[in-house]
């Protein structure tokens, strides 16, 4: 049990898709730690996903959120909040809807504090106006811990703790999200957008379409966009996927040549009344938005296994294929290092 | 065992939209010469009844009504029950899922009253929906909903008062019905008009639950000033109970729906209790899937984590003049963290806090389908009121 601190700030920025487009957003940035007069540098420095929030069951998370405010928007004061996705028995104060309790104004911050018990793969998400803020890109993951986790004794590098079954080698998370370029430009300027006309013209994974999805560098490249989507692991190996769709649409991913094991739904493992092991094969995740399925397989002979949305027309960038929600699994033969972190 | 008559009357009426939009809707009347309501007028029967529903079309083109879940339905048009069947014309075309009462008028001089009848034979929620020109009449608003309660169901009797009998896991204290749906408005017009009907270019601007789009969805039933949208969707309980949410899948689209505080039970699925034998196969999400046609019976409850007064929070709560409350003009919060205490809110901000109660949104995570016509707070989306003990009274009784 531990105290996790930690500070997010709201603003805005831009994300760029594989074309070279670039793309007015709304996000989130991490400045944990950062003293205060560095914080107004991460004005506009939204990233997409936002920040891996990660906890251990029984640990204490506060997290505070700084409305940074919007540089590229500056007339837009929108609040913003954090909604823990799928936290059992929370209290409106800590549930980040506006209409229920409070949001954080330009200039202001607010403690969230969340006592995790039960582990598993949820999502954050802003919940101020949420059909804008979350196309505009305030989503980011989530993982919670079983509480004997341990990454160094393989019995207890698990999803949902020792004897559950859940042992993995590495993980990686499969965020899926989609991106309207019309609501996006609509938004940067100070245009009204109708939501039911909402269309993407862009699917991602972890933030990024295809190729950028197994494009492994970061930084220069991707400044706002962290996280590739990239599955790499050695023959052998146990694998966990993070399936979570922050998306509008159902989606249905599939690794070709690879079936996975489903192995908890919503954070919630598919045991029976007398505790009966009910995880099941599936080779396509269908997935809603809002839900999270985490998945294991075991990788296969070396070699690139594609990853990508039997749902076929998302697998486009702006109506040029390939591109979208595809990426790949990279199985290698024994030579990979292991994994520091999730999805790295 | 009861016979229970229940008379539908097709016709034609209008709903209103938050936004002020005015919807021309075919649906169920619930007595002759009243105009059609959405949804359909609740029917709520016991297993083992013999259930008689008399339709009376006062569309202009026939209309019928399916069962889905429903064994050995009969039809009577007057000249003795008969089992239904599908309908084709002489070609060998289907024309209707199921028998059908012609429209007033038509030249073939077929019977606009008929009578439906079927034994409730097993406990459950159930969709009823018109099975003639279905993209058509279902889309128009020719649903609703059938609640079957189990033989031995005894409100008086907690381990009795349950969704699937006693022993089945499936006690509750309260229970609500949400019938959701999509209204594309062009569709509608084009009825209205006497137009062409063009499913193909389907594309809903409202999204509802039990007809309503929020935030009418939060107002009471029978609401006066939504005549024909008698069903409110707020559901209420006291903390620690047990509520049943009922969902029905009415619209053409699938909507996962996700209710904040905390995941729901699925214990059944279309009517069918979600047990094998000795297992029982019920499962906890925190977004369901209700899909097209689909029916979901799921046990919500809310219990905390232990906050009150004398176990405070371990935050300080800001002086809410310096956050952002009510942006709408509207509040659903108390000013307090904790359960049954009220304070101060803004001024300038509307609270609609009763008694210090608990608000945790229900929503499609499908966000287009929350707002109206675009436009945010709307759609498919309430709110679940979470009471202090011993506050609220008879809420959440399906008749």
């Amino acid at each position: 049990m531990a105290a996790v601190e930690k500070r997010f700030g709201a603003t805005d920025g831009h994300i760029r898709m594989p074309e070279g487009s670039l793309h007015y957003m709304f996000g989130f940035v991490d400045i944990t730690g950062l003293p205060e007069e560095e914080i107004f540098g991460c004005r506009g420095k939204a990233q997409l996903l936002g920040p891996l929030l990660e906890a251990k069951v029984g640990d204490e998370v506060y997290l505070t959120l700084t409305n940074l405010g919007m540089p590229g928007r500056p007339d837009l004061d929108d609040s913003h909040t954090i909604h823990w996705h799928g936290f059992p028995n929370q209290i409106p104060l800590w549930d980040g809807v506006p209409e229920a309790s409070l949001a954080i104004p330009v200039g202001r911050d607010f403690v969230y504090y969340y006592k995790p018990l039960h582990p598993g793969t949820y999502m954050y998400h802003c919940h101020f106006e949420p059909v804008e803020h979350i196309q505009m890109g305030m989503v980011g993951p989530l993982l919670v811990r079983p509480a004997d986790f341990d990454p160094d004794i393989p019995a207890f590098k698990t999803a949902y703790g020792n004897g559950t079954g859940t042992e993995f080698d590495r993980e990686y998370f499969v965020f899926l999200t989609e991106l309207d370029a019309k609501a996006h430009h609509q938004i940067a300027i100070v245009q009204e957008y109708d939501w039911s006309e909402f269309q993407p013209d862009y699917w991602m994974i972890n933030g990024r379409a295809y190729p950028d999805t197994i494009n492994e560098t970061n930084g220069s490249v991707f400044p706002n966009q962290p996280y590739h989507a990239r599955i790499r692991a050695n023959s052998g190996e146990r694998i966990l996927l993070r399936f979570v769709n922050l998306g509008y649409q159902q989606h249905a991913i599939q690794i070709l040549g690879i079936p996975l094991s489903v192995i908890a739904q919503d954070a919630q493992r598919p045991i029976g009344i007398h505790g009966e092991n009910l995880s099941y094969r599936k080779n396509v995740i269908y997935i809603a938005a809002g839900q999270t399925i985490d998945a294991l397989f075991t990788a296969p002979a070396p070699g690139k296994y594609p990853l990508f949305n039997r749902n076929c027309h998302k697998n486009i960038n702006a109506g040029t294929a390939p591109g979208g929600m595809v990426s790949e699994a990279d199985i290698f033969a024994g030579t990979l290092p292991p994994q520091p972190g999730p999805g790295q | 065992m009861a016979t229970r008559n229940i008379n539908l009357w097709a016709a034609d009426g209008y709903i209103s939209m938050p936004d002020g939009f005015s919807v021309y809707i075919w649906g169920f009347a619930p007595s002759a010469g009243a105009r059609a309501q959405l949804p359909a007028p609740r029917i709520v029967v016991n297993q083992g009844d013999d259930v008689k529903i008399t339709l009376v079309n006062g569309l202009p083109e026939a209309t019928s009504i399916v069962f889905p879940g429903q064994d050995n339905v009969t039809v009577d048009d007057g000249t003795g029950p008969r089992p239904v069947g599908p309908r084709f014309d002489g070609s060998g075309n289907l024309i209707s899922l199921t028998d059908f009462a012609d429209y007033p008028g038509n030249p073939d001089g077929n019977p606009t009253v008929i009578t439906y009848s079927f034994t409730a034979f097993r406990p459950g929620t159930y969709i009823l929906e018109s099975g003639t020109n279905p993209h058509k009449q279902v889309h128009m608003g020719l649903y609703g909903a059938l609640v079957v309660r189990p033989a031995d169901y005894d409100p008086g009797v907690p381990s009795r008062k349950t969704a699937y009998g006693e022993n089945t896991g499936t006690e509750f204290d309260r229970e609500y019905l949400l019938v959701v749906s999509e209204i594309d408005p062009e569709l509608h017009r084009a009825v209205r008009l006497g137009q062409p009907y063009r499913i193909r270019g389907y594309k809903p601007r409202y999204w509802t639950m039990n007809g309503r789009a929020a935030p009418d969805t939060m107002f009471p039933d029978s609401a006066g000033y939504l005549p024909n949208q008698p069903y409110s969707s707020m559901i209420m309980l006291e903390k620690d109970e047990k509520v049943l949410i009922r969902y029905v899948g009415a619209g053409i689209e699938n909507h996962p729906l996700h209710p904040h505080g905390n995941h729901t039970r699925v214990v059944a699925l279309d009517g069918h209790l979600l047990q094998n034998g000795p297992y029982n196969l019920s499962y906890k999400r925190f977004t369901v899937l209700a899909e097209a046609g689909q029916t979901y019976d799921q046990i919500y409850t809310w219990s905390g984590i232990g906050y009150d007064q004398t176990h405070p929070i371990p935050t300080t709560v800001p002086n809410p003049r310096n956050l952002a409350v009510g942006d709408a003009g509207w509040t659903m919060w108390s000013g307090s963290p904790y359960l049954g205490e009220k304070k101060d809110i803004p001024v300038g901000v509307t609270s609609f806090n009763e008694l210090g109660e608990y608000h945790f949104m229900l929503h499609s995570h499908e966000e287009p389908q929350i707002t109206n016509w675009g436009e945010f707070p709307g759609g498919m989306m309430t709110m679940i009121a979470v009471y202090p003990e011993g506050t609220l009274g008879n809420a959440g009784t399906l008749e």
